[in-house]
């Protein structure tokens, strides 16, 4: 049946082209400096992991690792606070002209970097926040927050009410009533925000470029974006240091697949 | 040029308990030396002669860039923690200009500066003050394939379109042998070395890259045009790949020492490199000289370089210079010259003959330092500098661009600019 | 999303939800909202961080005009329409394909699924790093794939203006595609399946289904896609920096990257801020167009 054939094939073409490139990183990471520099390339790598080596040691890999370990889960943690309450007052509770604020989030996801990049460089210079991991942060906070409230929004609100007014029978306050009844029971969308908070923190290099100037304070963009070597170009150790990068974000992915599609499209469709 | 790490490397005993009766402490602001050994022998040196003085290094990014924008970073917020550091000889009037760096005119006068060579004294001076002395002098020079050219019978070329000539006849030659080898290769990638690159083929026919004045046309006089097509219709994708377009020193180099080039434009780093049987295929068929140049100019080399200077913002001026005059000093610039092959700034030392039988290769190199050119001179000069590296792109990138229209409009861009730091002045 | 019902149902202070939302509403005020407006200030004045001594003066929209009049300007718009336009289009229809397949039911979707995600989930530095290296002229896989032993075939891609910025488009779709796809499989999900059946039962068939039911039903989600993916690929940045620096010949300098070094490299202050604010306007246009048809769309919908 050419139904079957042609969901086949595009089975076929979505894994071939969402893997392949990359596998030709992962391939690159683990040949020897001799076979990086064959022309024409070899196909298959030797399996040396001389590069690896080299990325974590001679190119502190490490540094940058912990950095953006640091930033990534400072950010999500602060995110999630602010975004929590924030999400669960406009869903939960009456808040005048909460369609405008909805939306304004939403305007605010879209700014462009280059247009708030500027003045939030300047107003970080004022306080000190430049080339420090919480000047990084805040910059990131702001930016993941619309996604975060909007998920989290739309999951509060699917919630049944009853729960919330036993709650308030029994003498709950908003903050009593969010903590102890609403954030169990939001706990997957909870999850999916955080993930996704994480990635995009984890990943982010714009605003990284320009406030961590300082090679110790550098998180893992930075360094790949920067990465140059003394005399040649370092393709192999630049493709091992990839690999390290994204690992992390690979086994995201494959771990939590089914709450990331949930989450990427309930912000925007169920609008 | 390694993924820049932060360590700050204290050379003295931080902890040292012995004090003389004022301890400090100088922060320096380098990148990664490519001799660490070396650098670690001056500075316990210097702290031995200067126990009163110590030395804590911050390691920047190697690429200039990088290292730029970090430091002016710093120097914006005033930080007080930098004391001195090192300054790209393009960087100077934009240091200047914003304050960023002292003027050392007291500490060095005309006396001391005229043991220099002038090209690095022009580029430490704006104004007519100075604001950074010379560490070492770096220019663009030709290293080309020694056994090739003896092969086909060639004297290194004078003239660029010698050194054309010459390429094709032995890629012709050795197409059978070396498929992959190519003429030449140099640096053509839209960033700063464009820049340094295209300023010797334009200077070396008597063209200009900013007018005398700041005020009029250089880019579309005839020899500056001519000289641009000639790289356009005769380099690139001609006696080089097209690659060329997308190189930096690295690629480069790696092409020259991977053999698959007869002529390569570098810096004088890539001399001990070539030369490295480590690192490289064509150890010992290296030659080095001066860069061609066109039929009625003479030969540019782009000045390069890097220079000490002193943060305006710096509580310890004094012991800074205590520093700088060690560092740059005849025996100091001598043991840099002799461990770790640094070009020096001192021209006396080109005749030293204990230097020269350590590196007789700086005998060969100081024709071509003398006659190094700056990169046009600006606080704008980034701005400056990203017109022309655009210009020279799109002339080289896009065949059929009408050369004297894109010219004439660089020339604009470049006059609008520097009429805008004409206001202060 | 906000139907409004339950703040009435519950009933609780005003005094508390503003409480809850405060550090929310502060952050956006004075990391994203007041930047902006300072943003318009700058672009007013002349600051050039280099010359501290010169006054900054109020320019009024001489910055504006110079940047009508600025080749360099012009060049980075044109560049960054033409990628914005060809890379979203693309985008939502491969993103279309990815969603169509994911769609269906079959043995491992949960794995096709997970590897359609890879791609959004590396990070665009990374990703900017293997693409140039896919397109390096002596070790690429481009030209191994294309020439195999054939090295002097090779051919050294960025080194070409069109092709420099195809290979930015290009990697720019396979970043972001799967997250189009996205967009449209949770509008695939709300097309209810009995739809289908009735169609299927009127003898009409696979491909008639999709044009007829599938395509309108739709078009809200492929318009939403369409939304996200144009402001993003308007921001486009990562892929520039790395991959080709603006080069060559300024064929890959989009405006963001055009504004970036105004702005931190060059110290014009002034004359960044107007680029800034004029990518700023350009997505906010854009946006309000785009919101105009999903909302008529969407109104159209309720209405029926």
């Amino acid at each position: 049946m050419s139904r079957r054939i042609l969901l086949g094939i595009g089975i076929l073409l979505t894994v071939v082209v969402s893997l392949f490139p990359f596998l030709w990183f992962v391939v690159t990471s683990l040949k020897s400096q001799r076979h990086v520099e064959a022309v024409p390339p070899t196909w298959l790598p030797g399996g040396e992991l001389g590069f690896y080596r080299a990325a974590l040691v001679d190119y502190h890999l490490t540094d940058y690792i912990l950095n953006s370990i640091v930033v990534a889960s400072s950010t999500t943690v602060m995110t999630l606070a602010i975004g929590i309450p924030a999400a669960y007052a406009l869903s939960r509770l009456r808040v005048s002209g909460k369609t405008w604020i909805l939306g304004g989030l939403l305007g605010v996801s879209m700014f462009p970097q280059i247009a708030i990049a500027g003045p939030v460089w300047r107003i970080l210079d004022q306080i000190g926040g430049l080339n420090t991991r919480w000047g990084v942060l805040l910059p990131y906070v702001t930016l993941t927050l619309p996604l975060v409230i909007w998920i989290l929004a739309s999951f509060f609100k699917e919630l049944p009410t009853e729960l919330e007014e036993a709650a308030k029978i029994d003498g709950c306050g908003p903050w009593r009533t969010m903590v102890l009844v609403m954030l169990p029971l939001a706990a997957p969308g909870i999850f999916t925000a955080g993930i996704l908070t994480f990635i995009y923190a984890w990943n982010e290099f714009f605003f990284a470029l320009l406030i961590l100037t300082q090679p110790d304070k550098q998180t893992l963009p930075v360094g790949i974006a920067l990465f140059q070597g003394e005399f040649t170009m370092p393709w192999g150790e630049l493709a091992a240091a990839s690999v390290i990068a994204t690992l992390p974000l690979v086994i995201l992915v494959l771990l939590f697949q089914r709450w990331i599609i949930s989450g990427l499209s309930a912000g925007a469709v169920k609008g | 040029m390694r993924l820049a790490c932060a360590l700050i490397v204290g050379l003295a005993d931080l902890g040292g308990a012995a004090a003389a009766d004022e301890h400090v402490t100088l922060r320096f602001v380098s990148w990664k030396p490519d001799h660490p050994q070396v650098w670690e022998e001056a500075l316990a040196r210097f702290t031995h002669e200067h126990p009163n003085i110590s030395i804590l290094r911050e390691i920047a990014p190697h690429s200039s860039t990088a290292y730029h924008d970090l430091l002016t970073q710093k120097l914006k917020n005033r930080d007080a923690t930098v004391d001195l550091f090192f300054m790209d000889v393009i960087w100077v009037p934009e240091f200047a200009a914003a304050g960023w760096a002292r003027p050392l005119d007291h500490r060095f006068p005309p006396t001391e500066q005229r043991k220099f060579l002038p090209a690095t004294i022009t580029a430490g001076t704006y104004g007519s003050r100075i604001y950074g002395i010379p560490s070492r002098i770096d220019g663009g020079m030709l290293y080309y394939r020694k056994d090739l050219l003896k092969t086909y019978g060639f004297a290194p070329p004078r003239t660029w379109p010698e050194l054309v000539q010459q390429a094709e006849t032995i890629v012709a030659g050795e197409s059978a042998k070396t498929p992959a080898l190519r003429g030449y290769s140099g640096q053509f990638k839209q960033y700063e070395g464009l820049v340094c690159n295209m300023l010797e083929f334009i200077e070396s026919n008597g063209g200009r890259l900013v007018g005398a004045d700041g005020a009029r046309a250089a880019l579309a006089t005839p020899a500056s045009l001519q000289a641009v097509r000639f790289v356009r219709e005769r380099i690139i994708g001609r006696i080089a790949s097209r690659a060329l377009l997308t190189y930096q020193e690295p690629e480069s180099l790696a092409t020259f020492v991977q053999g698959n080039a007869v002529f390569h434009r570098n810096w004088p780093y890539a001399w001990e490199v070539a030369n490295d049987p480590q690192r490289s295929s064509i150890a010992g068929k290296v030659g080095v000289t001066s860069l061609p140049h066109f039929p009625s100019g003479r030969s540019v080399s782009a000045l390069g370089g890097w220079l000490y200077g002193i943060s305006a913002y710096s509580a310890h001026p004094e012991e800074a210079w205590t520093f700088i005059q060690f560092l740059s000093s005849y025996g100091m610039q001598k043991y840099f010259a002799l461990r770790a092959g640094i070009a020096p700034s001192r021209t006396a030392l080109f005749s030293d003959q204990a230097l020269l039988q350590g590196r007789p290769f700086f005998h060969d190199q100081f024709e071509v330092f003398e006659g190094t050119t700056p990169r046009p001179r600006s606080p704008l000069y980034p701005a400056v500098s990203h017109v022309l590296q655009r210009y020279f792109s799109r002339a080289l990138a896009f065949g059929d661009l009408d050369l004297a229209a894109e010219a004439a409009s660089a020339d604009r861009q470049i006059v609008d600019l520097l009429a805008l730091t004409g206001a202060t002045r | 999303m906000t139907r409004g019902g339950a703040d009435t149902r519950t009933g609780l202070s005003d005094q508390a939800a503003w409480l809850m939302l405060a550090p929310a509403l502060g952050f956006t005020l004075v990391f994203a909202l007041y930047p902006v407006v300072d943003s318009f200030l700058l672009s007013l004045h002349r600051i050039l961080l280099v010359l501290p001594d010169q006054e900054q003066a109020f320019v009024g929209l001489a910055n504006y005009r110079q940047l009508a009049a600025d080749p360099v300007a012009r060049q980075a718009f044109v560049v960054t329409l033409g990628f914005v336009a060809l890379s979203t289009i693309l985008e939502v229809l491969l993103g279309l394909a990815i969603a169509l397949v994911i769609h269906e039911q079959f043995r491992g979707r949960g794995w096709v699924r997970a590897a359609a995600l890879i791609p959004w989930a590396i990070p665009t530095v990374v990703a900017s790093q293997m693409w140039r290296f896919i397109f390096n002229d002596q070790y690429g896989f481009a030209n191994l794939l294309l020439y195999g032993d054939h090295i002097a075939d090779y051919v050294p891609w960025l080194a070409y203006p069109g092709f420099a910025w195809m290979a930015i488009v290009l990697a720019d779709v396979w970043k972001t595609s799967s997250f189009a796809g996205l967009l449209i499989l949770a509008g695939l999900q709300l097309i209810p399946d009995d739809l289908y059946e009735a169609a299927r039962i009127d003898g009409a068939n696979a491909w008639r289904r999709f044009w007829h039911i599938t395509l309108p039903l739709l078009r809200p989600a492929l318009l939403l896609a369409l939304l996200f993916r144009t402001m993003d690929a308007f921001r486009v940045f990562d892929l520039v920096f790395v991959m080709t620096q603006g080069g060559p010949g300024g064929a890959t300098q989009v405006l963001q990257f055009y504004g970036y070094k105004a702005l931190f490299t060059e110290g014009r202050m002034g004359y960044g801020a107007a680029i800034s604010v004029t990518v700023f306007l350009a997505i906010f246009v854009l946006s309000l167009f785009y919101i105009h048809a999903v909302g008529s769309k969407l109104m159209e919908k309720e209405r029926a």
